[in-house]
């Protein structure tokens, strides 16, 4: 029944906080396979949960987590594969069928009405009714109640939502769920949103709630809260399951590297091209107010001409967030000075204009405007660039040549440059991207992801000519979530771990091990 | 694929080729049907109605009629359109036209300056109060974040308050009226009537120039400038605009400031080419009008067009039908459903054609490069 | 002629459009030619008399219970008394001037002799239309700015029928505090109002007088709204008023609704209220300030019928019977010799009621 791992020798059932002497199996998952057009999601998936017992999910971002967790709430049906809720068979067309086999799911993003109050949002959609229309607030009083105390959660039904802390709108959401009748609870991310002792709190609640026979299933990357809370762990990679392990035996280290891969590829060797001439400098970079959980924390760091600094770590702890300080999409505390010239008070028109480059993460919101045709969205973001524009009239004819540059030096596959935008496969719109942001001679290139989601022919395309790019004097600074990228391509690699750089590695030299710890936070145990 | 309903409802997705042509053509014949059925329901002959109305609105008394009030829908529509095309809602464009026109009649009743000069400055001062009085609603969203439908619908309130408090003050009595106006606008300020049409002794405003000349300046700024070229970057995906540095904030200030402005011309053809005077019975209402002509002609200045003059014939054929002691209200019911059919109608010509370019596109890179496309991971 | 042809395309799109709308559904009965669109197909069987009267209705047209009703009535009489043919048109909510003139210009070339605009928005367009149609007769209700040959301006004296009726809330009233509600803040209704307080203070100097516009211009959803005049009425009942004056039309209903609920008096407008408001609230109407649109209307047509038509202003006054106050329901009949009083003296001229 167990699937064990390159590590999981699978101990006997540990006893951490559960009472659950005979093993009974709350949620079973059987080779359950889920495609998208093009690409795979969840490969072969079997999970085994044990009634009372916590049971964490961990893998990277796009590993599949989310895939698999829309399949167990009705959100999405597997194409292949067998879900069992408590020994039986299910079918779930939609979250409705999902929560009356007992089944409940508290989102990342709360779900919750502010102005409303804990009652309110708790009964919204399950209203209890007294004879017919009324609404029975008296029963529901009690039942909330009822649920709060016997699983100690401390929920005040009578006040409003907006008055009260994240810690306690996670709990009604917990409460919500409960209230519908669930027994198994599934839990995505939930300290993403959680100060330290909030995150404490809200794992006393769990074990309370395991305590009284609620199975819960806990989804995250960090690797040290998983240790500190769960019965048992599942490890995804690549949308399938890799290994299920016990907490007791195993490190966060070994974690990790079950999480990202043994098998990292080996550096490309080639000659640095790093100058010592400065492109790039950003100081004491800051987002997040004094007292609040800072999604950007005194970041520093320095980019040469010719240099790729690579940036790694989990999704989410940040990336994005220092990209958009950089570009002054998001307002900062700190410095930033490109080459020689402080622009931290630039708007983001004129850091553009001054020569950075700008590859976003998510191309379709970010990059393009994806109902305008293709040289339209050649003058998008470089609204100044002579070939675009003469003054304030828009340089239609120079704007097309320029396009019809880009689409045959980067090799766009395009029938031409009239169609939109949407047309295009999405490495085509990336080519499309690369080849405009690396137009203007940039001093600064931002690479957020730029392989991300683009066929293996435009990955090894856009790699060659950030490499070109870099041997020409560009200093880049590249984001990705894909080790052999920043690997391959990154002169230096800094870690960022809850919104800090926590570590730095050579990447000649870094092992998987040491990424791996210091991305996940673990680095402090190593 | 990825634009929302509310991107193709405001045209801010482009829809070329025939479809853009079909699509409304299919709308007014369904709306037609649709009328059809309620005068059969009602008891009315059908065809009679609606050769009748054909007939009259093809007279050439009813073409100056037709094309007086398409002159002043037009500019009605251009002004909501082009905040349309930002994911602006200027709900305002009805209160900044009557106010815009109650200062521009009361500034150039009192004073006198020669000919060319007296109506550019009416004009101007028109354009100026309509802006202004959008401009509160941008500064009030760029600012505060105040959401323009909201501020835009309250100061048309305020407008109607304002405006009849004005009034009150600079109006002068006309003897034996229980109408009250500003004061009329003396010859040099009047822009004359021109006989465009053969066969009646009405005359069609001078001031359609200016709305066929704004018709121009609309499509020049959105199309060919830096300018129109962040407004419809930002009303496409803000997200995008934002990444590339368009910023938006004084994007929503100017645009609303040029709606406004162009608003305040609404009033203008009637003020200078017929009632020389802001009075009780100006009319209102235009505004709103507007909107369903923007919606009409995709927000486009010769969808516009279009839409403007359907609109004009439809209200000026209405005019017949009392003496048929028919309801001139179906004609409202007609205006409506062929607002709805039309929105309807490029919905679903927009779906097919995107389905067809994506075939078409995919076709020709078959053709071209036989290299299967393979997507990577996405999720 | 470019202009032209655009018109054309667009009507002959829409034609199109229509007539194969019509096909489809028409079905059998469509199978006679296009008839003519003259307008005189709208005109009944011909009347002894052979007149043709034209009218052309304010906002809310037939069936307001209010102005327009008015002058339908005296209408309805001239078709019975004097056998007219009639065809009436109404105004569109917030149509173009260029409407109100298409609407007195297919009338009168239409064939009607006389043509009837019904409240001063027709002012311009009667000046326009009528300078067109030397030999048609019109006449304008409430307007007496245009001075044509062919124009007859009638016109009353609001003022004076409503100092009566202020005489008779004020002698009314037990708590010396009266409200009138207007429709919406235009000359028209300040005349209404100007007369009402002149008459309640003639009677108590120092009567307190609460007043209330519904709207303000060009929003004149005030005249047709009977929440609006419900809400207004309640208020002034709550600050201590017993008699509320209504001068807004079809937003009276509600004015009559509030007093019948606060148990106060409520004094209607133009016809004779008691007799025309919904049953269930007409025993709060304790009087009416008749403003006899229906008499002028019938005069007019009947002048023209025989042949004697004058020019300009008509103004129907207190002295002309124009305006009065009514007395169906008998409960102002204690204070009648009062009121006959002051009717006297603005009659004669030793009241001069002020108009604004």
């Amino acid at each position: 029944m167990f699937t064990t791992g390159p590590l999981g020798t699978l101990t006997q059932e540990a006893s951490i906080s559960t009472e659950t002497t005979v093993s009974e199996v709350a949620v079973q998952l059987e080779g359950i396979t889920k495609r998208f057009p093009g690409v795979v999601a969840n490969r072969d998936i079997s999970l085994t949960v044990q009634k009372g017992h916590i049971h964490a999910i961990v893998g990277e971002n796009g590993a599949g987590k989310s895939t698999l967790m829309k399949i167990l709430y009705g959100m999405q049906r597997p194409d292949e594969g067998e879900i069992r809720v408590n020994g039986s068979p299910v079918t779930f067309h939609t979250p409705g069928d999902a929560i009356s086999a007992g089944i409940g799911m508290v989102h990342q993003h709360f779900m919750l009405a502010d102005n409303l109050t804990v009652l309110e949002n708790v009964i919204l959609g399950s209203e209890p009714r007294k004879g017919g229309l009324a609404l029975d607030f008296a029963a529901a009083r009690k039942k909330i109640k009822e649920i709060s105390d016997a699983y100690g959660l401390g929920v005040d039904p009578d006040v409003l939502v907006e008055d009260i802390g994240v810690g306690t709108r996670q709990r009604v959401e917990i409460l919500k769920v409960l209230y519908r009748g669930a027994r198994i609870l599934i839990l995505d991310e939930p300290t993403a949103v959680l100060v330290p002792h909030e995150v404490d709190e809200l794992f006393e609640n769990l074990h309370g709630l395991v305590r009284e026979g609620i199975t819960i299933i806990f989804i995250s990357h960090h690797l040290d809260e998983v240790l500190k809370v769960a019965d048992a762990i599942t490890v995804i990679r690549r949308g399938t399951t890799v290994a299920e392990v016990d907490p007791a035996s195993v490190t966060a280290r070994q974690l990790a590297e079950l999480m990202v891969g043994s098998e990292l590829p080996s550096p490309e060797t080639r000659e640095s091209t790093v100058t010592d001439v400065v492109a790039l400098q950003v100081t004491g970079l800051t987002i997040g107010a004094e007292g609040e959980r800072r999604v950007l924390d005194d970041v520093t760091l320095t980019i040469h001409k010719g240099e790729v600094l690579g940036i790694a770590g989990v999704e989410g702890n940040g990336q994005a967030e220092l990209v958009e300080a950089i570009m002054g999409i998001r307002p900062s505390a700190g410095t930033i000075t490109l080459a020689g010239e402080e622009i931290t008070t630039w708007t983001t028109l004129r850091r553009r204009e001054a020569g950075i480059g700008y590859i976003p993460e998510d191309r379709h919101r970010h990059g393009l405007i994806l109902e305008a045709p293709l040289w339209e969205n050649r003058i998008l973001g470089h609204m100044k660039e002579k070939v675009n524009v003469r003054g304030w009239w828009i340089n239609r004819r120079g704007a097309r040549a320029d396009t019809q540059r880009i689409v045959e030096q980067y090799d766009v596959r395009t029938p031409g440059i009239d169609v939109l935008a949407s047309a295009l496969s999405g490495g085509n719109q990336q080519k499309l991207i690369v080849g405009r942001e690396m137009s203007g001679e940039p001093k600064l290139l931002i690479a957020a992801h730029p392989t991300r989601g683009v066929d293996v022919g435009a990955q090894a395309a856009i790699w060659d000519h950030l490499r070109t790019a870099r041997a020409a004097g560009l200093a880049v600074l590249l984001i990705s979530a894909d080790l052999d990228e920043l690997i391959g391509l990154s002169d230096w690699l800094k870690v960022i771990h809850r919104g800090s750089l926590v570590a730095e590695f050579d990447p000649a030299t870094v092992t998987p091990e040491q990424l791996g710890s210091a991305m996940t936070g673990a680095g402090e145990e190593a | 694929m990825s634009s929302t309903f509310t991107d193709r409802l405001l045209g801010r997705v482009r829809l070329s080729g025939w479809v853009s042509l079909a699509a409304p053509i299919l709308a007014i014949l369904f709306a037609g049907v649709v009328t059809s059925i309620v005068l059969a329901l009602t008891g009315n002959p059908v065809l009679d109605t609606l050769t009748t109305m054909v007939d009259y609105g093809s007279q050439p008394r009813s073409l100056v009629l037709i094309l007086n009030n398409a002159t002043t829908y037009y500019l009605s529509a251009l002004a909501v359109a082009l905040g349309f095309r930002m994911n602006l809602f200027n709900i305002g464009v009805d209160g900044q036209y009557r106010l815009a026109a109650l200062v521009a009649a009361a500034v150039g009743g009192a004073v006198t300056l020669p000919a060319p000069f007296h109506p550019i400055l009416i004009i101007l001062v028109a354009m100026l109060v309509g802006a202004a009085w959008a401009g509160i609603a941008g500064v009030l969203k760029a600012t505060r974040g105040v959401s323009e439908v909201i501020s835009t619908i309250m100061l048309n309130t305020i407008a109607t308050g304002l405006g009849a408090y004005l009034l009150a003050q600079w109006a002068v009595p006309v003897a034996g009226s229980n109408n009250i106006g500003t004061p009329p606008i003396a010859a040099s300020g009047q822009v004359p009537g021109l006989t465009l049409v053969p066969g009646s002794s009405l005359k069609v405003f001078g001031l359609i120039f200016l709305a066929v000349a704004v018709g121009i300046g609309f499509h020049v700024l959105l199309n060919t400038t830096r300018f129109g070229f962040d407004l419809r970057a930002t009303g496409r995906s803000e997200a995008a605009a934002v990444a590339s540095g368009v910023n938006v904030k004084r994007m929503v200030v100017y645009a609303m400031l040029i709606s406004g402005g162009m608003a305040g011309l609404i009033g203008m053809p009637q003020l200078l080419g017929a009632s020389y005077s802001y009075s009780l019975d100006f009319q209102p209402g235009l505004g709103f009008t507007g909107i369903a002509i923007a919606l009409l002609g995709r927000n486009n200045p010769v969808g516009i067009a279009f839409g403007a003059l359907l609109w004009a014939f439809l209200d000026v054929s209405a005019n017949i039908l009392g003496l048929h002691k028919i309801s001139p209200e179906i004609v409202t019911i007609m205006q409506g459903v062929i607002v709805l059919s039309v929105v309807i109608a490029y919905e679903l010509a927009h779906r097919y054609r995107s389905v067809a370019e994506q075939k078409r596109v995919s076709r020709e890179l078959a053709g071209a490069a036989s290299t299967p496309q393979k997507e990577g991971a996405t999720a | 002629m470019l202009r032209n042809r655009f018109g054309k395309v667009v009507a002959g799109a829409a034609a199109g459009a229509m007539l194969l709308a019509a096909a489809a559904c028409g079905g059998g009965d469509t199978t006679e030619g296009a008839p003519s669109a003259a307008p005189t197909d709208g005109a009944s069987a011909p009347a002894a008399s052979g007149v043709k009267v034209g009218l052309a209705y304010d906002i809310g047209g037939r069936g307001d219970q209010s102005f327009n009703d008015s002058a339908a009535a005296g209408l309805d009489k001239a078709v019975a008394e004097l056998g007219v043919e009639i065809n009436e048109l109404e105004a569109g909510n917030g149509e173009a001037e260029s409407a109100k003139e298409e609407r007195l210009r297919l009338l009168a070339s239409g064939g009607f002799n006389p043509v009837i605009a019904v409240g001063f928005a027709y002012s311009a367009s009667v000046a326009k239309v009528a300078a067109e149609f030397p030999d048609t007769k019109f006449a304008i209700v409430d307007d007496e700015a245009n001075k044509l040959p062919n124009v007859s301006n009638l016109v009353f004296a609001e003022e004076q029928g409503s100092f009566l009726v202020g005489a008779a809330a004020a002698l009314k009233s037990t708590k010396g505090n009266v409200g009138f509600v207007g429709g919406v803040e235009v000359p028209l209704i300040k005349k209404f109002q100007a007369g009402f307080e002149a008459g309640a203070k003639a009677v108590k100097p120092d009567i307190k007088i609460q007043a209330k516009y519904l709207t303000q211009p060009p929003d004149f959803s005030g005249f047709g709204d009977p929440a609006k005049g419900k809400t207004a009425a309640e208020g002034m009942f709550d600050a201590g008023a017993d008699v509320v004056y209504q001068a807004a039309g079809g937003s009276g209903a509600g004015v009559f609704e509030a007093a019948k609920a606060a148990g106060g008096m409520a004094i209607g407008v133009d016809s004779d209220q008691a007799k025309t408001a919904d049953p269930t609230v007409a025993d709060v109407i304790i009087t009416s300030m008749l403003k006899k649109v229906d008499v002028a209307v019938f005069d007019f047509i009947k002048s023209y019928t025989t042949n004697s038509v004058v020019a300009g202003s008509k103004v129907y006054d207190l002295a002309a019977g124009g305006v009065d106050y009514s007395t169906t329901g008998g409960k102002v009949d204690d204070i009648k010799t009062q009121l006959d009083d002051y009717k006297a003296k603005i009659s004669s001229g030793e009241i001069t009621v002020p108009k604004e």
